[in-house]
Order: structure tokens, then sequence, then C-alpha cells
């Protein structure tokens, strides 16, 4: 009878999902409602003014539906290898050195002063020494892209092998593990969070770095096809570009909190 | 010290075939520095603890009893005197050991299964991945915590963890158990279970053991010897045989009038202490 009873009082409860649920569709909506209205109003100030300065969302988008013919993909795909494999090299490098730094005071004493030295040369800078010296293709973009990522996820990464506890050390010391089982077993997943932290934000400097190299000499790329396209006083092209940078930057940010949930999920567990 | 003590060791069979002592303090001491001034944590102390004996270390909070275990284990060094094991100095890491320490030292990236497997995955032990895995099932049993193999340490409770702790250091089977207040976070029924398993598995892996504890009860009720600690600077005060008879009932061997006796006795000790202890 009483659990009968516990039944029906947990019915009302579960139907408390409805209204949350609805609630989100209503802020969807809403969001929905406030794109079109910003793309409205741009539209109307296109056609308003001669459309000059601001092009217009329905001349945008005809612009994309043109690219996505074909041109584009090769762009979009260069500007993605060099961000790929920027970051790939880049955080390699830059998490081996942070915990080699980070776990012999000696190697730090000596080398940590001077990495911190070439840090403070605004990285955007080294891009036209780069183009000199390896050209107008993809690689002096990917090395740019690489020494981004690598201060960040060396800076990252010395930080948290310095942080480690040495109590879990100790604990698997005391089980008798080697120094390499010491490294692997704590050290190496201790600096995980670090190590990622540094990725999440090595991901749109990666972006940055790419486009910022590729805008300064390139053959292709968004970057190119950015300043190619202000060269020209092409509004639409401009727009169109930053369009797609716009999308391949929520991608990587999307990428960036799907990659921190999954390899930290003991930290979310919890939550 | 006392006399009567040292008469009680030579009756004790288990001295009588003259075995070597497992682990045994010369006049160790330890001094640290604090903000500049110097403490002195443990008086120089002296106590040999038999192969197979279950040492229990009371006192008050600050009194040294963690000290001694951290030099056993070698992650101290004392300032004076020595600490040997099995006859050798330890100067080193001392892996004859399993320490439960007191500060909560599972690794937060593991599961509990994960944690608790971690000593078999060594190179120095080179278990199969099906044994191993075996044996932490078996484990998990022993400390209750079947179905939360999978949870991480964020997302179990304190007394959990504790007991995911004490498996992660009983897998492995190490000869001498150094055990920090291991239960101190666990309710009254919890603890009593875990304490009816501690005994037995001791007993049955011939473990030698040092257990420090603040719950006079939990000490009498397993160990060989009690060593009451006086508060800073640490001193051995009294060392005390517990002659209960073994197995010992774990529930009830506290209600007994020989345990209420030790219990009064070591309590008088205890007690003049306890005001005095002091956490740094």
């Amino acid at each position: 009878m009483s659990a009968s009873l516990e039944r029906s009082n947990a019915k009302p409860a579960t139907l408390d999902g409805g209204p949350s649920a609805a609630a989100g569709t209503q802020v969807m909506l809403w969001q929905i409602g406030v794109g079109i209205a910003l793309l409205a109003g741009w539209e109307a100030v296109g056609h308003g003014s001669s459309g000059e300065w601001t092009s217009r969302p329905s001349l945008i988008a005809v612009q994309l539906l043109a690219w996505f013919e074909g041109p584009i993909y090769q762009h979009i795909a260069t500007t993605a290898i060099e961000m790929i494999v920027g970051l790939m090299i880049g955080t390699a490098c830059g998490t081996v050195a942070g915990l080699l730094l980070g776990r012999s005071k000696l190697l730090s004493v000596v080398l940590r002063p001077i990495i911190v030295a070439f840090y403070s040369v605004p990285l955007v800078a080294l891009a036209p020494l780069f183009i000199m010296f390896f050209g107008l293709d993809m690689l002096p973009k990917i090395i740019l892209v690489t020494i981004v990522v690598f201060f960040l996820l060396f800076f990252n990464t010395f930080a948290g092998a310095g942080e480690v506890d040495d109590d879990l050390i100790s604990v698997v010391e005391l089980m008798g593990s080697t120094p390499r089982e010491n490294f692997q077993k704590v050290v190496a997943p201790a600096c995980m969070v670090w190590i990622i932290g540094g990725v999440k934000i090595a991901l749109p400097f990666a972006l940055v770095g790419a486009t910022t190299g590729e805008m300064l000499a390139a053959r292709r790329g968004l970057g190119f096809l950015l300043s190619d396209a202000a060269a020209q006083f092409n509004m639409t092209g401009l727009y169109a570009a930053l369009f797609i940078l716009m999308l391949l930057g929520l991608a990587v940010s999307e990428a960036s909190v799907r990659m921190e949930r999954y390899c930290l999920r003991w930290r979310h567990a919890a939550e | 010290m006392p006399p009567s003590d040292v008469a009680m060791k030579a009756a004790d069979p288990r001295a009588a075939s003259r075995e070597l002592e497992k682990i045994r303090l010369a006049g160790a001491g330890k001094r640290f520095m604090v903000r500049g001034g110097e403490l002195e944590a443990l008086r120089p102390a002296d106590l040999d603890v038999r192969p197979r004996e279950f040492v229990a270390l009371v006192g008050p909070s600050g009194c040294g009893k963690s000290t001694i275990l951290n030099m056993v284990a070698g992650l101290l060094q004392p300032s004076e005197g020595a600490v040997f094991y099995d006859g050798q100095p330890v100067t080193a890491i001392n892996r004859a050991v399993g320490y439960m320490t007191q500060k909560d030292t599972l690794l937060p990236w593991r599961s509990a299964a994960d944690n608790i497997r971690i000593s078999l995955e060594l190179k120095c032990r080179s278990v199969s991945r099906g044994d191993a895995e075996a044996r932490v099932m078996q484990m998990i049993d022993l400390v209750g915590l079947k179905g939360f193999e999978r949870h991480y340490p964020s997302e179990l409770s304190g007394g959990m963890r504790k007991r995911v702790a004490l498996a992660r250091t009983l897998i492995y089977e190490p000869e001498t158990l150094l055990m920090d207040e291991p239960f101190g976070a666990l309710d009254a029924q919890l603890k009593l279970l875990l304490l009816d398993q501690l005994q037995e598995l001791t007993t049955l892996r011939r473990m030698t053991v040092m257990f420090v504890t603040h719950d006079l009860g939990e000490a009498i009720t397993l160990a060989d010897r009690v060593v009451v600690f006086s508060a800073r600077p640490g001193r051995i005060r009294k060392i005390r045989d517990i002659d209960l008879p073994r197995p010992r009932d774990v529930f009830k061997v506290r209600f007994t009038e020989a345990f209420a006796k030790l219990h009064e006795e070591l309590w008088d000790e205890l007690k003049d202490e306890v005001g005095k202890g002091t956490d740094v």
C-alpha cells in the first residue's frame, strides 16, 4: 500500500524533467530568433547603403555556396593540416621538454631561462623569418604553429611536473617500482591534467598561428583566402572567409571540450 | 624497560626461537626544522618488533608515531640513532614494507580496481594479467567494495577510499605492514568488520604489523603489544603485552573483563598525555 503511494508520488517528479526540456527548447528558439534578426538587420543595412563595405548575408551565402562547389576544400585542408601537424609536433616536444625540465633541477636551472627568453619574442613576429627561410608553402606555417604550441605546452607541463605529489611517488616506490615505472605510473598521468589544459589553450592559438602565417604569404589556406579577398576589396569574399574561420574555430573549441572530457573523465566522474 | 615486560618476552614461545627482530629502533630520534626553530618530534626511542608481531602505537597527536612509521619505511632518516630492518640499517626506501599512510594517496586517475592492482603491474612482481584480475576481485570482495570497482576515487566516500587503500596495501602481501590510523574515518560497524578481516589476513599471511591509532580499544583488540607514547616531544611511556588469547573475536573481546582491565591500565597512562597533545 505504502509502496504504491510512493510510486504515485514519484510520478510528478519524473514529469519535472518535461518543463526544463521545454525551457531548453525555448532558449534555443530565442537564440535562433536573435540570429535571424541580426542577419535581417545586416541585410537591410546592406540594401540601404551601397553595400560596398558591409556586403549582405545573401551575397555571402551565394559566395559560400559557390566556394563549396569545389575550391574551398583545399584551403580548409591546408589550414587544417598546418594546425594538426603543428599541434602534434609542438605538443610532443613541449610535453617532453616540460617533463624533463620539471623533473630535473639541473636541466631546469640551465635551460629554463633560455626558453623564457625565446618566449619573450612575440611569436607572430617570427612569421616573416620563417617565410624567408622556408618559402610560401605549408612548412613555415607548420613551424609557426609548432613553436606557439610548444611554448604553451612547455610552460603548462613544467608547472604540472613540479606539482606532482611526492607522496604518490613514495607509494609506488614502496611497492618496488623502478624510476621508469614511477614516471609511467605516477608522474606522466599526474601531469595529464596540465598537458590537456595546455592543449586546450593551444588549439585556438594553433588556428591563429596558421592563419597569420597564411595572411603574410601563402598560396593556399583560409588566411590566404582572407587576405586575398581584402587585397581585391572583395568584402563579400572577406566575410565569407571569416565565416568559415568562425566555423573552424567552433569546431576546434568543440573538439577541445570533447578531448578534455574524455581524457580527464576521472575528474568529471563525480559531477 | 619494565622488568615484567622483559620476563614476558622471554616466556613468549616465538621469542624463544631467538629469531632476529624484524624491526629495531636503536635510539632513533627525529628533529625537524620548523620556521627557523628546531622541533623535537621524537625523543630517541628503543623498540624491537619481532617477526609476525602486531604492535600498536597509541598516543596523542604529534607524538611521533607517524614519524616512526616513516623511518621504518625509509621515507625519513632519523636525526640520531638508527632504524634496522632484518638487522640492516634502513637508509633508503624500504621495499619490504607495505605502508598505508594517514593521508589519502590513491591515484585519482585510476578507478578503485586499477588503484588496487597497481603493485601487481610492476616489473618486480610480474603477475599475469588474468592472475592480477582474480586477485583484485578477491580483494574488492574482502573489503566490501563490490559494485564500486569502476568508480574513481572522487566518486567514493572517505571510508570507501580508506578501504581501497587498505586493499591496495594488502594485495601484494608485503611481509611487514605499516598502518597509520587506517580506520579513522570509518563508522563503528564497518571498522569492526575490517579489524576482523585485518586480524585474519595478517595471521594467515604471517605479517609483521606496526599499527598507529588514536583508539585504545582498537589497539588492545588487535595487538600483541601496545606502545603508549607521551605528548611531544614523543617518548615511549609504556610498552604493555596484550595477553588476550587468540584468535580474538573483535566484536566481543571488548566486553571481557581482561579487556576492561587492560583498557583501564593503559588509559591511566594515556589520559595524562592526551591533554598535552598538540597538532602542528
